[in-house]
């Protein structure tokens, strides 16, 4: 019984990583096409978003309990998640008004996906430690295509620090908003 | 342990300028021939180099790019005056200085583009110039005949791919893109001097601790509610 629960839900986190993969890669290649990024950071994000659907929203972190404190906890996030690039400049870049809008779907997919239905599915499988690592290996792994190789450490890491949030405030708002102003900025 | 994950976030994202990157910037660095502070290890930009067929008096078409791509100039059939020649040869090569003229700002380095034949007005060569998202976004590219001017805004195509920006030209110079000095640079948020923003930050880390302990504090008590229950 314990053998039969344990593999259903190991084919469960299988079939969501393969899924997330997959919408990553494809995202990804596609926005390399000229005049096809836009529509791969919103049909990508979209795409990355269905993976959470059929997940109750507490599974997901998603609630409206403490709702005051996971929006100051995203802002902060996103914080951190900038301050080296504020460190280094007095001014931060705006990424440009045509694809913020990409920016903010493809954050919000993101996260929905990785911090999201994989974490629940990771954690339904190992607990919370195989969802920590599991979804910050495969966020990683995710941005191989996107991403310059020297990119991949801090990539992995600002994966943990988020996976590692949801982890100890059960919480997925904070990371989603921490995404989206990060990603909006740069 | 979240506080451990934000040193080592802090720590691994330092080591690559920008920092935070989520694919929306250019997937190579920019090699800069003057870097900014903010670049981290750089590159010297590349040259190009292109040889083009004429056939039957008509050039063809095709593209001269330097080999890190950061300029790329494509020519349509028959761009070319070839005037009895049977190849025409096209070289890109960056400035070895960095002219910042009055009233302008360039964001790129300075290519000096140079063709054996020179273009047919009627039918204008496409230049893609890469940028930086280490500096605003520029507003247009310009063109000058010598290093020192005078440099004259070029008409601007539809934009391309991210962080490209595109115009057509009919004569061959010096090309780099940038904004007009006196305005804004397009793009950028600069708070109070540009001073404040990383303080406004600091103080934002300064609220993650803030929101965290609440949230930690009423997690164990709900925890250890769970376990008296």
């Amino acid at each position: 019984m314990i053998a039969a629960v344990r593999s259903r839900a190991a084919l469960r986190a299988g079939a969501v990583a393969l899924f997330i993969l997959i919408a990553e890669w494809s995202r990804a290649e596609i926005s390399r096409q000229p005049g096809w990024t836009l529509a791969a950071l919103g049909v990508g994000g979209a795409v990355l978003g269905v993976a959470a659907v059929g997940w109750p929203p507490e599974s997901l972190g998603l609630g409206t309990s403490r709702f005051g404190l996971r929006i100051l906890g995203g802002v902060a996030l996103g914080a951190v998640l900038l301050l080296p690039a504020a460190a280094r400049s007095g001014a931060a870049p705006l990424l440009p008004a045509g694809l913020a809008l990409g920016a903010v779907v493809v954050s919000i997919g993101e996260e929905l996906a990785f911090r999201g239905a994989l974490y629940a599915a990771l954690e339904e499988l190992g607990g919370a430690p195989l969802a920590i690592t599991g979804s910050t290996m495969l966020w990683t792994l995710a941005h191989v295509l996107s991403h310059p190789p020297e990119f991949l450490g801090a990539v992995a890491a600002a994966g943990l620090l988020l996976a590692l949030w949801r982890w100890a405030s059960k919480d997925l708002v904070g990371p989603i908003l921490g995404h989206v102003i990060a990603d909006l900025a740069l | 342990m979240l506080a451990l994950a934000a040193i080592f976030y802090l720590v691994a994202s330092w080591m690559v300028a920008p920092g935070f990157y989520d694919g929306f910037g250019p997937t190579q660095p920019y090699n800069w021939t003057c870097p900014p502070p903010q670049a981290g290890a750089n590159l010297k930009p590349s040259s190009g180099h292109l040889v083009i067929k004429v056939i039957d008096g008509s050039s063809d078409p095709n593209s001269a790019f330097t080999d890190d791509g950061q300029l790329v100039i494509g020519f349509l059939p028959g761009a070319f005056m070839v005037d009895g020649k049977t190849s025409i040869t096209v070289d890109v090569t960056p400035l070895d200085s960095c002219p910042q003229p009055p009233g302008v700002r360039f964001v790129t380095n300075v290519y000096d583009v140079k063709a054996s034949a020179p273009l047919d007005p009627q039918k204008s060569a496409n230049l893609v110039l890469i940028y930086s998202n280490l500096e605003p976004d520029p507003s247009d590219i310009y063109q000058a005949p010598a290093p020192d001017g005078p440099w004259t805004k070029l008409p601007r195509s539809q934009q391309g791919q991210p962080f490209t920006i595109v115009a057509r030209t009919t004569t061959f110079g010096y090309f780099a893109a940038g904004y007009p000095a006196t305005s804004a640079p397009p793009g950028a948020v600069t708070v109070g001097g540009g001073q404040l923003l990383p303080i406004i930050v600091a103080v934002l880390i300064v609220l993650v601790v803030l929101a965290g302990l609440p949230l930690a504090v009423m997690r164990r008590r709900r925890s250890s509610r769970g376990k008296d229950a």
